[in-house]
């Protein structure tokens, strides 16, 4: 894509800290992935727990960039008519009726079946033409004048076949639709794909995009995020938090906590008032952390032993 | 880049699968970021070539390994060309030395072998080490037993022989036997670097490639003699096999959900369209999943090949979901909810040892699964049985065989013992293959893959 301030994107220090002036705290193995992305122009494939800001990174990455963001959730059953295009079956309708009021001018005068098809042969056919084309967001992403974000979002919910479909775009940044042809990239846009992993991704995808694999962050990490996210947090409560948070991760549960849920909880804890975590509180907001009824009961006899060390 | 080149050759002997297109964006990659930072080449190299999260380990332990050998190069590389101070008086002292020696002696001695020389004006032979592995091709080393083996012909040729005969000669004079003295402490000091370099290298190259020299021999490997260490390493193998065919036949699957075409459905979608038929509905079909019973004899020499059909099966699960499992010595027992409920590795360890390991006997066995069973044995049913077949010269009831292969869609018969010992001894195989679709022998890794590859292609 043309990036217009060359100088963003100069090294992974500079979005780095870019990044955090907008507020999404990132290691520096993510800038260098952004920046390898920018340069390089490759696709990334994203993977890691759900929740550690996987699609928050593209769209910080497109206002970063000032790029428009164009997203395209996956699941069971998308189809290219549903990511790439389709035809205006209605306008293609009337343009046939159309057609066939103008085809008496034009096989006015023509003589014998030879010269009528010679005529029908001179005459444009759009039928099949961009003017019929709805874009969809892929096809959106490649004809932008400037260049775009495009987030592929949770690719491994969707089919295989959709899989080996995008290996095209993700390769050679073109598509092919058979009635056209081929359609290039007017600018080649940032493309990232996010993945939870709930099915083991095909080697050819994994071979053309770089694989940045965001893990939850350690203590330190977030805490910024959380007092970059969360306004007025006292600072005492915010190491509370994330130190009772990296707790809960070391557990057996079902679903660790993700820094979103983090994040949402410590803007209860805000709302409500809390200065201190104590066992009651804990206990009252629970649900917010823990979305399995069989965590939230292995958790919660255990609260008072697990606030004693934060201390 | 030659280091790129050689750090991505260490990570595929280490089971990466690494592509020429990923190396090119690691090197790339590189080029734009440089070697500088380590932090930054980590990453840069993780982002472009690592893209399994079970490589992450291996990685990083590899990274560590091979990037601390570039570094101590480096710093050797920086001493010679800065030449620190210190550095610079010890050449100077030795100058004098040298001079000093001259002076008293009137004649000096220099070393007459090559090596000799390099090491008497205290070169760094890193460079010349790594060198002369590379001519050796130590990085095709695969077991720790190389590793003297490795370190002597790189000493050989570095010109270690010349040097041997240069220290064996007669010293001719006081010099001469200092000069010696000296030479053979340095060679000493040579051969612990080259020791240390040859460790290094086997453990960037080798220590993996062992594994999968295991792997290699385990698939192959007769099931009924494996040894009880290997079962670890055994379970993990079958484990990724059945992921394999997993993967493949679920992807099948999918391209055949489409049934016929829906007629009512289409018009009603298309009435928009003036009855054009632009929008097409088709019927979905139903997909039909295999349905297995498998039968495992546990007794004696076959518990164990029935331990890994067992746990290749129930890792199948994803593509077979309904399976019924029997285990029989004499009495036939159904262990489908057993294996459901518990961890599939503790739930076999049981099996083994409360039913494993009794004398066998089919008849009895055959009675027991009629009654548990065989009605609902119908025709989208494949029935697995594995066992030897040596039935203690008692009734074999091939009677009740025979209703499950008429019951059945397919019966399959595993043998573990090879097809030359079928029907020697106590075994009557030859009475139940009429009634078997197919006889196979299952005595390695290899076979079981094979028979599940053909049960989910066929089914």
């Amino acid at each position: 894509m043309i990036i217009k301030h060359q100088e963003k994107i100069a090294s992974p220090e500079v979005i780095q800290r870019q990044f955090e002036a907008l507020g999404y705290i990132c290691s520096p193995s993510v800038a260098t992935a952004i920046y390898l992305a920018c340069h390089l122009q490759k696709p990334i494939l994203i993977e890691g727990p759900p929740g550690v800001g996987k699609t928050e990174l593209a769209k910080i990455t497109a206002a970063y960039l000032n790029a428009p963001l164009i997203r395209m959730q996956c699941y069971e059953g998308l189809d290219e008519s549903k990511a790439l295009y389709e035809w205006k079956y209605g306008k293609q309708l009337l343009y046939t009726q159309v057609l066939k009021e103008q085809l008496g001018d034009v096989l006015r005068g023509a003589r014998g079946l030879d010269e009528s098809i010679a005529r029908l042969h001179n005459f444009g056919d759009i039928f099949y033409s961009q003017d019929f084309l709805e874009p969809r967001p892929l096809l959106q992403a490649l004809q932008s004048e400037e260049g775009a974000v495009l987030l592929v979002d949770e690719i491994d919910k969707a089919d295989q076949e959709f899989e080996a479909f995008l290996l095209e775009l993700l390769s050679d940044y073109q598509v092919s639709i058979p009635e056209i042809g081929t359609v290039k990239a007017r600018s080649t846009p940032i493309v990232m794909l996010t993945s939870n992993n709930t099915r083991e991704l095909g080697d050819a995808l994994k071979r053309r995009c770089l694989h940045l694999y965001i893990p939850f962050p350690d203590t330190e990490l977030e805490s910024r995020i959380l007092a970059a996210q969360v306004d007025n947090l006292d600072a005492q409560l915010r190491e509370q938090i994330v130190a009772l948070i990296a707790k809960l991760r070391d557990m057996p549960l079902k679903k660790s906590p993700a820094v979103s849920e983090t994040i949402d909880w410590a803007r209860a804890l805000l709302l409500l008032n809390v200065e201190e975590l104590d066992p009651h509180w804990v206990k009252e907001t629970l649900n917010l952390l823990l979305k399995f009824q069989d965590d939230i009961e292995l958790v919660e006899p255990e609260i008072t032993n697990l606030l004693k060390g934060l201390a | 880049m030659r280091f790129i080149a050689d750090f991505i050759g260490a990570l595929r002997e280490a089971g990466l699968p690494i592509s020429p297109a990923e190396s090119l964006d690691a090197i790339k990659a590189i080029e734009l970021l440089g070697l500088e930072s380590r932090a930054t080449a980590k990453s840069v190299l993780a982002l472009t070539l690592v893209k399994r999260q079970q490589d992450q380990a291996t990685y990083h332990e590899l990274f560590e390994l091979y990037f601390a050998n570039i570094e101590n190069a480096k710093d050797s590389d920086d001493d010679d060309t800065l030449e620190s101070p210190a550095a610079t008086d010890k050449q100077q002292s030795q100058r004098q030395d040298q001079e000093n020696a001259e002076a008293k002696g009137g004649s000096t001695a220099t070393a007459s072998s090559v090596l000799g020389q390099s090491l008497a004006q205290q070169e760094d032979m890193a460079l010349a080490i790594a060198q002369a592995a590379k001519a050796e091709d130590l990085s095709s080393i695969v077991f720790f037993t190389q590793k003297n083996h490795f370190a002597y012909k790189i000493m050989q040729r570095l010109g270690g022989d010349e040097l041997s005969a240069e220290l064996r000669a007669k010293p001719g004079s006081p010099e001469q036997k200092r000069l010696q003295d000296q030479l053979a402490q340095a060679r000493a000091r040579l051969l612990e670097q080259v020791k240390d370099y040859v460790e290094q290298q086997y453990l960037i190259f080798a220590r993996h490639k062992g594994v999968k020299f295991r792997e290699d021999h385990l698939q192959q490997a007769k099931l009924s003699q494996l040894e009880h260490t290997d079962y670890a390493l055994m379970q993990r193998l079958v484990q990724k096999a059945a992921r394999k065919l997993a993967t493949q036949h679920s992807r099948r699957r999918l391209t055949r959900k489409r049934g016929q075409l829906d007629v009512r459905k289409t018009l009603a979608a298309n009435a928009a369209f003036d009855g054009a038929l632009f929008h097409t509905r088709w019927k979905a079909t139903r997909v039909e999943r295999p349905k297995i019973m498998v039968i495992c004899d546990v007794s004696g020499s076959v518990s164990r090949v029935a331990r890994f059909l067992l746990l290749f099966l129930y890792s199948l699960q994803d593509v077979i979901p309904k399976v019924r499992s029997f285990v029989f010595a004499s009495d036939m027992i159904e262990v489908t909810s057993l294996l459901q409920q518990e961890d599939i590795e503790s739930a076999l360890e049981k099996i083994m040892q409360r039913w494993g390991g009794l004398s066998t006997d089919y008849g009895k066995a055959l009675a027991g699964f009629q009654e548990q069973a065989l009605t609902s044995i119908d025709k989208k049913t494949t029935v697995i049985l594995l066992g030897d077949a040596r039935n203690n010269e008692g009734d074999g009831r091939t009677d009740i065989w025979q209703k499950v292969y008429r019951q059945s869609k397919r019966v399959l018969w595993l043998n573990p013992e090879q097809r030359n010992s079928w029907d020697t001894g106590d075994s009557i195989m030859s009475e139940y293959s009429p009634w078997c679709s197919s006889v196979e022998p299952c005595r390695n890794l290899k076979d079981i893959e094979g028979i599940f590859s053909r049960i989910l292609k066929y089914s």
